[in-house]
């Protein structure tokens, strides 16, 4: 198992690189320049040429890729050139607010998702199962945008039992939670009701209803057991999405965190700010892929021979 | 344990959740910011690129402006310029301190002014040779040459007066968790992208007198909310989240009206909106075909049917409380479409049976930029039809903010509706200026005539009298060769919970800044 860990690491390292590679480009290369930003009216004409050399934008792109990565490299992810503060202290502000409300609503739909999705595979073609998946149907559905004004209107505006938006006390988490909630609570509800009802068709539950072991102990114990080998794999898969997949509800909801920040550097052309997050997120995305790589091998003797 | 347990524990967590909520103040005003004041990253004002409401009342500017946009004595009470223009003496107030206890003085005015060397910002004091420390309350900047921005710079809030010592000692962090000036609210906290949180200077009394109040302020505590949603933020006033919506967006303005308890105001905006030609590309490179797309445009019909009758309807490239917009009437751009028609008629572009002109074979097409927002699309949609009434047909592409400023940079657009956010003349030398083609000047307008009178305005204007009228012929000359055409000049609309919120009768300043907020006051 150690060797398969070992190999799967030094795997990230080339991952790395290439995901640092696209980040970077990917704002280069789209129309905006930052300086346009810096300039403002009364500004001398001469001003843009000395911004553009005061900020490195004068170099070619390969050596702004190299001082970058080299700096990220030392743990300096640089300053931005809009928002006038070091990269690593904006992300260091918006973190903590993205991981409360990502890891918030992961724990959500794992815990909702799985409840349903078992509870849908164990009255399978009866009117609970039918009932969950047209929920489950329609929450995945709802955008995010949507969903989060409309429960602002119900819990906020009609009932008054939540503040609308802000990043101020736990209260001020319930419906930005909710509203990703919803969403991934549908995806983990139908995977965990597929992998249980394939589950159920093995020979070996067969056999355990054959010895006459108690139906729900089978589901709760065996089936589920056998089943959360997917779940726990599409699980880790969306850690990575935990820190970037609020983008909107942060928006809507008016709270700080790294969408936010992305989306304010997008706007501005803040490249330091924009390939930070890009290059974050990806990391994030990459090892969230290794964990799930890792706690399949851990769970499922076969997939560890097959992925070493 | 019992069901009655039970509800006991689910109410004991429930209240606990909702606890930490965070408790609404007696005497803390809660304003959520307008979408252009959101995201501004520090109050360290050599170093912002964006500025809000909260650093008019940190800091106390040298000079301040009126809503008529005349100036008047803030930390400086009074000034001279030489009549040359190459001299500027200002005299400071006495008994003034920085929030730290630091007195105010002029080395203090001369170790601020200093700090801009090797910032962004080196430029607003591009024209100063030297700072002279006169003596304690007294300062003069001898000039190289007469600058006209010089008096605007110094009474933005970029021109806020910082207290040297503590921006050098708190380093990278002065602007986040300390920002020091004079003026009357105190930075408390400053969560980025979320929230300010200002404490009244109780020792303030040195306001400046375009506010009724010249000191203490009358609320305590100032919480500014950053709410880049407008619908959210409305839901917040809805809600007693916030007791002020210092910009609410046109949509929302009947549905606030509704609210009860919800009052609305305007005050004067610092923007204008208008079509730009660019006067090198066909068809605009004939000024007949610009004359007559700025005719065509029905400002009237704009500010009724798209803005509800709020805001003004321009007819100069400036806002209309500027001086220098006072244009003799015969440059003032307005709508008449039958001399539209004629003009295009003396220009060789026959009308067809659709409407739209043609001339040797060729439609009078042209392409018509505009921004991804709803309104852009919005205003440019009705700028399409308006024109079409004329005879152009109009293609509408669109880009986002950042992409089109490239896009200008190529110079292959024909015409684009945009808007800009400005309060002073020299707006036109940004604009037109013959040097900066492409972007900022998308007009492309680069005519002999036109740099001489900027010359004149930008470095010849020795006083504010002949900065006004330097001006006033710079802008009549651009007015005649109809590089743009103006469209629409909005208001800011303020909505407030009037249960909370006591607003002043008069607001005398620009927009709703320090000087309002002195006079506001909050029902008991």
């Amino acid at each position: 198992m150690l060797g398969f860990i070992i190999k799967r690491s030094l795997l990230l390292i080339p991952v790395f690189f290439a995901a640092s590679i696209v980040a970077f480009l990917l704002i280069h290369l789209v129309p905006g320049d930052p300086v346009d930003s810096l300039l403002t009216v009364g500004s001398p004409p001469e001003q843009r040429q000395i911004l553009t050399e005061r900020y490195g934008l004068d170099k070619p792109l390969v050596v702004q890729y190299g001082i970058w990565i080299w700096g990220v490299l030392q743990g300096d992810l640089g300053t931005a050139i809009i928002m006038r503060r070091p990269v690593a202290d904006l992300m260091a502000d918006a973190l903590p607010h993205s991981i409360a409300l990502g890891a918030s609503a992961f724990i959500f739909y794992t815990v909702i998702g799985v409840s349903l999705g078992v509870t849908a595979a164990i009255f399978r073609d009866r009117w609970p199962d039918r009932a969950i998946m047209t929920g489950v149907l329609f929450g995945s559905t709802l955008p995010s945008f949507w969903l989060g004004l409309l429960l602002m209107l119900v819990f906020s505006v009609w009932l008054g039992w939540l503040p609308v938006s802000g990043a101020r006390g736990a209260s001020s988490l319930v419906l930005p939670v909710l509203t990703i909630g919803l969403g991934g609570t549908a995806l983990v509800a139908r995977i965990t009701r597929v992998a249980m009802v394939e589950t159920q068709r093995k020979d070996f539950v067969m056999l355990l209803h054959a010895k006459g072991m108690h139906p729900l102990r089978i589901q709760l114990l065996r089936v589920l057991h056998h089943a959360l080998i997917p779940v726990v794999t599409i699980l880790a898969l969306r850690i990575g999405f935990v820190l970037g997949g609020a983008i909107t509800v942060e928006v809507v909801f008016a709270r700080p965190g790294i969408g936010t920040l992305l989306i304010r550097g997008i706007m501005q052309h803040d490249y330091p700010v924009v390939q930070a997050c890009l290059l974050m997120l990806s990391t994030a995305v990459i090892l969230g892929t290794f964990l799930g790589d890792v706690l399949q091998a851990l769970m499922d003797p076969r997939a560890r021979a097959s992925l070493t | 344990m019992t069901k009655h347990h039970r509800h006991l524990w689910a109410g004991l967590g429930l209240g606990a959740l909702l606890s930490f909520s965070a408790p609404v103040m007696a005497d803390e005003l809660v304003a959520a910011l307008k979408g252009a004041e959101v995201g501004v990253s520090t109050y360290d004002m050599l170093k912002a690129i964006n500025s809000n409401v909260a650093s008019t009342l940190i800091y106390d500017p040298l000079i301040e402006q009126n809503a008529n946009h005349g100036y008047v004595p803030a930390l400086a009470e009074s000034w001279e310029e030489a009549p040359d223009g190459l001299q500027w003496t200002f005299h400071l107030k006495k008994g003034v301190k920085f929030h730290n206890g630091v007195d105010f003085n002029a080395q203090a005015v001369a170790d601020w002014l200093a700090m801009f060397k090797g910032t962004d910002f080196e430029y607003y004091l591009g024209a100063v040779k030297e700072i002279v420390v006169v003596d304690d309350y007294t300062i003069r900047l001898d000039m190289t040459r007469p600058d006209p921005n010089l008096l605007y710079n110094l009474s933005t809030p970029f021109g806020g007066v910082m207290e040297p010592g503590a921006r050098k000692a708190d380093g990278e962090n002065y602007g986040l968790t300390a920002a020091v000036g004079t003026g009357p609210y105190k930075l408390e906290s400053f969560a980025v992208g979320q929230e300010t949180v200002l404490v009244r200077n109780d020792d303030y009394t040195w306001g400046a007198a375009n506010a009724t109040n010249t000191g203490p302020a009358n609320i305590e505590r100032i919480r500014l909310r950053e709410i880049g949603e407008a619908s959210t933020s409305f839901l917040e006033l809805q809600t007693g989240g916030v007791d002020m919506l210092l910009g609410v967006p046109q949509e929302f303005l009947s549905e606030a009206a509704k609210l009860p308890n919800v009052k609305l105001m305007t005050m004067p905006d610092q923007e204008i909106w208008y079509l730009v030609m660019n006067v090198t590309a066909a068809p605009f490179d004939d000024i007949r075909v610009r004359q007559a797309a700025a005719l065509a445009v029905n400002r009237q019909a704009i500010k009724d049917n798209l803005y509800g009758g709020a805001g003004n309807t321009p007819s100069t490239f400036m806002i209309s409380s500027l001086p220098e917009e006072k244009v003799a009437d015969q440059f003032r751009i307005k709508f008449d479409l039958d001399k539209a028609k004629a003009l295009l008629d003396e220009a060789g572009w026959v009308a067809g049976a659709d409407g739209i002109r043609a001339k040797d074979g060729q439609p009078l097409k042209i392409t018509l930029w505009t921004q991804s927002d709803s309104n852009f699309r919005r205003v440019t949609e009705v700028i399409q039809a308006q024109l079409k009434d004329a005879g152009f047909a109009a293609d509408i592409l669109t880009f986002d903010s950042a992409t089109i400023r490239d896009q200008y940079k190529a110079g292959t657009h024909q015409a684009a509706v945009r808007s800009y956010f400005y309060d002073s003349a020299t707006i036109l030398d940004w604009f037109f200026g013959g040097d900066r083609l492409g972007y900022p000047n998308i007009s492309m307008f680069n005519d002999p005539k036109a740099e001489e009178l900027r010359k004149v305005a930008m470095t010849g204007s020795k006083t504010g009298e002949e900065f006004t009228k330097n001006f006033i012929a710079y802008h009549e000359y651009i007015l005649s060769q109809f590089p743009f055409a103006p469209i629409y000049e909005p208001v800011g609309n303020i909505a407030f919970n009037a249960d909370r919120v006591i607003m002043p009768e008069t607001i005398n300043s620009p927009v709703f800044q320090r000087a309002a907020i002195m006079d506001l006051k909050l029902a008991n």
